[in-house]
């Protein structure tokens, strides 16, 4: 071992030393956050960290940056073997991994060393263009973000042609120690030749130049937003977003827990897995670009909750947890989060992640359309976040737009969020001869099913003829079904959603109370809401059925071809489909809705907007912003039905009464008379 | 044969309406418990006297004047205690009086102060015999309706504005003048201001007619004529949906629904509303809805209670017209 | 200050009312009971009189059988820091029975300011409050629709009809609230918690003798359905004989 070496190998403990109490501090943060086991599904979380991980799927969803980063990252999975192999080397001077290696599988090594610094090289070439040419909107951050994206790019980019050129200098000196599959050093060789045959010192510089920028990387990753680069793969492990799990449930809440406060005011509030994410989050912008209150203006960004969640964590977690190692303290660098700007410990304590960093108004901007979720490619749940600070406003703080309380009061005392007196629910259904639940216990009859109406069929003038037409199919088919009728009232999610876990726990229990008096196995739905909720989120409090969504139903009834058709076909009709989220993006179904246009209206033209199926807008209706006044930007409904109305479509078709409100609004807003009908009604107007 | 008194309520020196209503029903109640005499007592700043004229018509037989230049304003203590004076002096039956604001005020002080039960809104007397009384009151914001008995020698019972006709019960009425039966300037309660309504913009809340405009208007601009309707009642407000105040046609603070206000004035006029659920939550209470709308099938047709189906341009202005008339030949 | 609200627990205005079989009251089956409007507002004053005045104590009462402690838990739960139930089986249709019972509680109890809702929406009355304070022998405003409190004064503002009006007053007062005052507040789960261990104290009611009994109560006649009357400006004179003669309201 030379001096060299020896001086190397003090710099390579110093690097990984301070790396190592970053590390330390970082993880030490995130257990001021609450507990929360992700020690289940191995096997599915792997399955996450192979697809949306390693296969970069999410990545893909913008296809050109999907592959700018794709080639970066498999990049980086490559050439970290080599940067162990050089950190070894740099300790050890005779150590190779041909020492280890057969010589194919070594070969192959080199050649994936070469190759992919030099795609690596071509991909970075691409992100500075894209950052300072092309400026994606998604892109949009503050001057430091932009900065640190800069450094990170350089930092990368250096490290390829450090690489190579080491590679190049030492060909030239030793010209077996470099193989033909290295081809790119090779010819790089030939370029530094002319200038020095020999370059002993080019060599060293080279070499050391590409050490030290490893062990600068590393050490600037804490501080940078691509400390995703050692924290995203864990992430998508530990998350629950694409699974195990059903997504999109909501967190469960022991309402009798002995706490001073419910929900999230601050990260203290929140899991050590919501801070995780914190730490995963390039600022790529995804989730902001497809967020619906976002894209009409509102203030509500889901990146700016996930920054603004590490932000707050930076400063408050080295207070509360005396941390002294003020030296290493900086922040990591803000894009659109805020940065209060304590300056005494007094502030620091004053703050709190609601109102310093995050204000109600974003958090009741929110839709709960998941799109955001949907977007993150390393699976971060940004509507997690929002969903526990709304529990916050309202159990403990009593604080949310006013024109909810009235639905709140009516969920009390009505059992539906309108104040509709609730012995008028089965009003639609009189002169159907639909039973009651109650009517066939009587009788000492069951039905094979259970038609939950919800309150928007119950209620709703319109939706009130979607219940009827799915009433029609049922009883077309001779399907043995029933209603609750006076008995059925809201399962309480509006109230779940909206933070009010209290009046939806409340609501649910009796529901299920009802449901298993009843002894009911399976309900039909035409509210993927009711859907989402009984099927999904029912469990949690003990109430398990199997909930199928009206638009699953009917495309089992017409597969089985026990729907009675008319034989003529009609006119060819273009429809375009509209996607519910709580539908699609929470339970996946998106084939059932469209095939059962297809079946019951075989010539039909099935037209689909840009925004589709997972990446489809939302309405503007959910998490309760039915019944919330939407008084900033353009009204999210009014631009779905834009874009809706922009496919040419002579009918939209929906799956959903929420979307029916929404959508029916938003055609009238800009003047158009294309009818709006439920997959229910176009089936019910083809029966024979 | 029993007397029974009225509290005749006066706005100044003019008496109102439910003041003679009152007296009618007092009239009949008189009547029914033998032929005893009618009562009325006013109070009033000087000159309120003149009402006795007016009162006798409808059957009082004496009226009890109580002057003050301290009673410019009504003067519910004074007014409660220069009652029970009188009555603790006689003999009466009952105490009759509006349910009005100064009734609804006056009633329960008097019942007090003579430890007489008090039945309030009544709607009609149905019966007395001996100590009892027979009474319709409703309650429940009129979804029912009761029928009580008071037990009691005398009992003090307000009568609801406009539940019974004032009647013509030709007499002269002789006048008592009393001392108000406490000092008008040593009053707990002093009013400072008296702001008479009808001029500055009726809120939606208090508004006996509600004027509210939706969609079918087709444009801002169109709104006006839901305005000049509103005017032609005079007693009006001007309410929107919530589709037109997101459009920005009209300002937030009018929008009628469930996450706007939510109303139930005597008349609901809804003109270009189809009815979506969240604008019936906020005014499906009103007690007379009229929609005028082009789409027949539209929801608002299944709670209005008149419903005309056409074009708003051309229908409202001829309904503005119309009350307009209406109005000039009341 | 220190401030007592007089609430009732009353259904639910949306209800559809049925009588039950005795016909003297309603069937109660179904019918979802929470603290009246009115009294939910006046707790509502009551509550932010006290955060502006500084400490002071705000304390609920309700006359009635034991349901009525769930109406006073809420009262709590919003923030008022005792209850105190005056118990009787029933809520008689008597104010003045049940204002003897408040009054002969309230008597005692050093309040500054006695609020009640304008009515209860039961019984649609508006007695209690004004023959509570005649009996108290304290001041007494009713349907204030505005409240200040000052220097040991208050003064509200009053809608009459076509009018409105501004009065002062000295204290100790009573006043009842009208509605349009100010929003009552959604209790927080805390509020609901913290109210579980508020201390709620049970009383026999002191009634006076009940002088009014409900001999019957009926449903008025159903609303006649809705009716498209014409088409066009040519219906709009027969709206007009409808409005006048059936409705009244022109």
């Amino acid at each position: 071992m030379g001096t060299s070496n020896l001086v190397f190998a003090f710099i390579l403990t110093l690097g990984a030393g301070f790396f190592a109490l970053n590390v330390q501090r970082l993880v030490g943060y995130m257990q001021i956050g609450k507990s929360d086991d992700r020690s289940d599904h191995p096997l599915v979380r792997l399955k996450n960290v192979l697809t949306i991980g390693i296969g970069q799927t999410k990545i893909f969803r913008d296809p050109v940056a999907g592959a700018m980063h794709a080639t970066i990252f498999w990049g980086f999975m490559v050439l970290t073997a080599g940067t162990v192999e050089i950190l070894i080397q740099g300790v050890f001077s005779k150590f190779s991994y041909a020492l280890l290696l057969p010589k194919l599988v070594y070969q192959l090594y080199a050649m994936s060393q070469d190759g992919f610094a030099a795609l690596v090289i071509a991909a970075i070439a691409f992100a500075f263009y894209r950052r300072l040419v092309l400026h994606p909107k998604r892109l949009e951050g503050d001057k430091l973000e932009h900065t640190d994206a800069l450094i990170i790019l350089g930092m990368i980019g250096g490290l390829m042609v450090t690489l190579l050129l080491t590679n190049a200098c030492q060909y030239l000196l030793d010209p077996s120690a470099i193989g033909p599959e290295k081809f790119v050093s090779r010819q790089l060789a030939g370029l530094i030749a002319p200038l020095d045959p020999a370059p002993t010192r080019l060599f060293t510089v080279f070499w050391w130049s590409h050490a030290l920028l490893i062990l600068t990387f590393l050490n600037y990753l804490p501080y940078s937003k691509h400390l995703h680069v050692a924290t995203s793969l864990i992430n998508v492990y530990l998350s629950n977003t694409s699974g195990p799990g059903q997504k999109g449930v909501m967190r469960p809440m022991d309402l009798e827990a002995d706490v001073d406060h419910f929900g999230a005011a601050d990260v203290e509030d929140l899991t050590w897995k919501n801070l995780l994410d914190g730490y995963s989050c390039t600022e790529c912008g995804r989730c902001t670009a497809a967020c619906p209150a976002n894209l009409t203006g509102k203030l509500l960004s889901p990146r700016k909750i996930v920054i603004n969640s590490r932000q707050r964590l930076m400063e408050k977690a080295p207070v509360a947890l005396g941390d002294h190692m003020e030296f290493m303290h900086p922040a990591l660098v803000h894009g659109e989060g805020d940065d209060a700007g304590a300056t005494t410990l007094t502030e620091v304590l004053e703050h709190r992640l609601l109102d310093t960093y995050i204000t109600e108004e974003e958090l009741w901007a929110c839709t709960s359309c998941r799109a955001c979720v949907q977007e993150c490619p390393v699976s971060i749940d940004q509507l997690d976040i929002i969903n526990e600070m709304r529990r916050n406003l309202v159990l403990t703080e009593s604080r949310f737009p006013e024109e909810i309380q009235p639905a709140f009061e009516s969920l009390e005392r009505n059992g539906s969020p309108w104040a509709f007196n609730p012995g008028d629910r089965a009003l639609w259904a009189e002169g159907l001869e639909i039973n009651t639940m109650a009517e066939l216990m009587e009788r000492g009859e069951r039905p094979d099913i259970l038609f939950w109406v919800g309150c928007m069929g119950s209620f709703d003038d319109r939706a009130k003829k979607i219940a009827v037409a799915f009433a029609r199919i049922l009883k077309a088919c001779n399907v043995n079904f029933a209603i609750l009728g006076q008995e059925e009232h809201c399962h309480g999610d509006p109230a779940r959603r909206m933070g009010n876990e209290y009046l939806y726990q409340m609501l649910a229990k009796d529901t299920i109370g009802t449901l298993d008096r009843y002894e009911v196995k399976t309900i039909v739905t035409s509210c993927p809401h009711c859907f989402h909720q009984m099927g999904n989120e029912f469990p949690q409090l003990g109430g398990n059925y199997e909930v199928i969504h009206h638009s699953t139903y009917i495309e089992r009834l017409l597969q089985e071809n026990l729907v009675p058709l008319q034989s003529d076909h009609g006119q060819r009709l273009t429809v375009a489909y509209h996607d519910s989220c709580y539908l699609g993006r929470y339970n996946d179904v998106y084939d059932a809705p469209r095939e059962t246009l297809k079946r019951s209206l075989p010539v039909i033209n099935l037209v689909e907007p840009p925004r589709t199926k997972d990446r489809g807008l939302c309405c503007g209706a959910g998490g309760g912003r039915m019944f919330m006044e939407e008084r900033v930007g353009k009204r999210i409904n009014v631009e779905r039905t834009e874009e809706l109305l922009a496919t040419g479509a002579e009918t939209i078709a929906v799956a959903c009464p929420f979307c029916m409100t929404m959508i029916s609004d938003g055609v009238k807003a800009v003047q158009s008379d294309v009818p709006v009908l439920d997959i229910a009604e176009v089936v019910a107007g083809q029966l024979a | 044969m029993a007397n029974v008194l009225v509290f005749a309520e006066t706005r100044g020196v003019a008496l109102r309406k439910v003041a003679l209503e009152a007296t009618t029903a007092a009239r009949a109640l008189a009547d029914a418990t033998g032929g005893g005499e009618v009562h009325a007592l006013v109070a009033g700043p000087p000159g309120v006297g003149a009402v006795a004229e007016q009162l006798g018509k409808h059957g009082a037989d004496v009226v009890v004047v109580v002057e003050h230049a301290g009673l410019a304003n009504f003067n519910c203590e004074v007014a409660a205690a220069s009652v029970a004076a009188r009555v603790k002096g006689a003999s009466y039956r009952a105490v009759l009086l509006g349910f009005s604001a100064q009734g609804r005020d006056v009633g329960p002080r008097v019942a007090v102060k003579l430890d007489a039960p008090i039945v309030a809104d009544v709607t009609a007397i149905q019966a007395a015999t001996g100590d009892s009384l027979i009474v319709q009151h409703p309650g429940y914001a009129n979804k029912v309706i009761a029928t009580l008995e008071v037990k009691s020698p005398l009992a003090v019972l307000s009568v609801r504005p406009s539940a019974i006709t004032a009647q013509a019960a030709e007499r002269t009425a002789r006048v008592d003048t009393m001392a108000p039966a406490a000092d008008p300037a040593a009053s707990r309660v002093m009013v400072k201001e008296v702001v008479e309504g009808g001029k500055g913009k009726i809120d939606l809340g208090d508004a006996p007619v509600i004027v509210a405009g939706g969609r079918g208007l087709k444009a801002a601009e169109n709104f006006k004529i839901v305005e000049e309707l509103a005017a032609a009642f005079g007693n009006a407000a001007v309410g929107a949906t919530r589709a037109v105040t997101d459009d920005g046609w009209r300002p937030h603070s009018d929008q009628i629904g469930q996450t706007g206000r939510q109303v139930s004035p005597q008349l609901y006029v809804a003109v270009g509303i189809s009815g979506a659920i969240q604008h019936l939550a906020g005014m499906r209470t009103s007690k007379t809805i009229v929609a005028i709308n082009k789409d027949k099938e539209a929801p608002i047709f299944k709670v209005a209670d008149y419903g005309i189906v056409g074009d708003v341009m051309e229908v409202v202005p001829a309904l503005t017209k119309a009350v307009h008339e209406a109005k000039a030949g009341h | 200050m220190k401030i007592a609200v007089c609430i009732k627990r009353t259904p639910d205005s949306e209800s559809r009312f049925r009588i039950a079989a005795s016909s003297t009251a309603i069937d109660e089956t179904g019918l979802k009971f929470d603290i009246d409007d009115f009294a939910s507002y006046a707790v509502e004053v009551a509550l932010q009189l006290n955060e502006k005045q500084g400490p002071g104590e705000v304390v609920v009462y309700a006359v009635g059988p034991d349901a009525v402690q769930e109406t006073l838990r809420k009262a709590m739960s919003m923030g008022v820091d005792r209850a105190v139930q005056l118990k009787t089986d029933s809520v008689p249709y008597d104010g003045l029975a049940v204002a003897k019972a408040l009054a002969a509680e309230l008597a005692g109890g050093g309040y500054d300011l006695v609020l009640f809702g304008k009515h209860a929406f039961d019984t649609s009355s508006g007695v209690v409050g004004t023959a509570t304070a005649e009996l108290l022998g304290i001041a007494c405003v009713t349907a204030a629709t505005k409240l200040d409190i000052a220097n040991g004064k208050g003064t509200a503002r009053r809608e009459l009809e076509g009018a409105a009006e501004t009065v002062e007053f000295s204290l100790p007062a009573a006043v009842t609230i009208d509605e349009g005052i100010a929003r009552p507040r959604y209790p927080s789960l805390k509020g609901i918690m913290a109210a579980k261990k508020k201390p709620l104290e049970t009383k026999p009611a002191q009634l006076g003798d009940v002088r009014i009994t409900v001999k019957a109560l009926q449903l008025p006649p159903d609303r006649p359905a809705g009716r498209i009357i014409g088409e066009g400006a040519a219906a709009v004179p027969e709206l007009i004989r409808l409005l006048q003669t059936e409705a009244k309201v022109l």
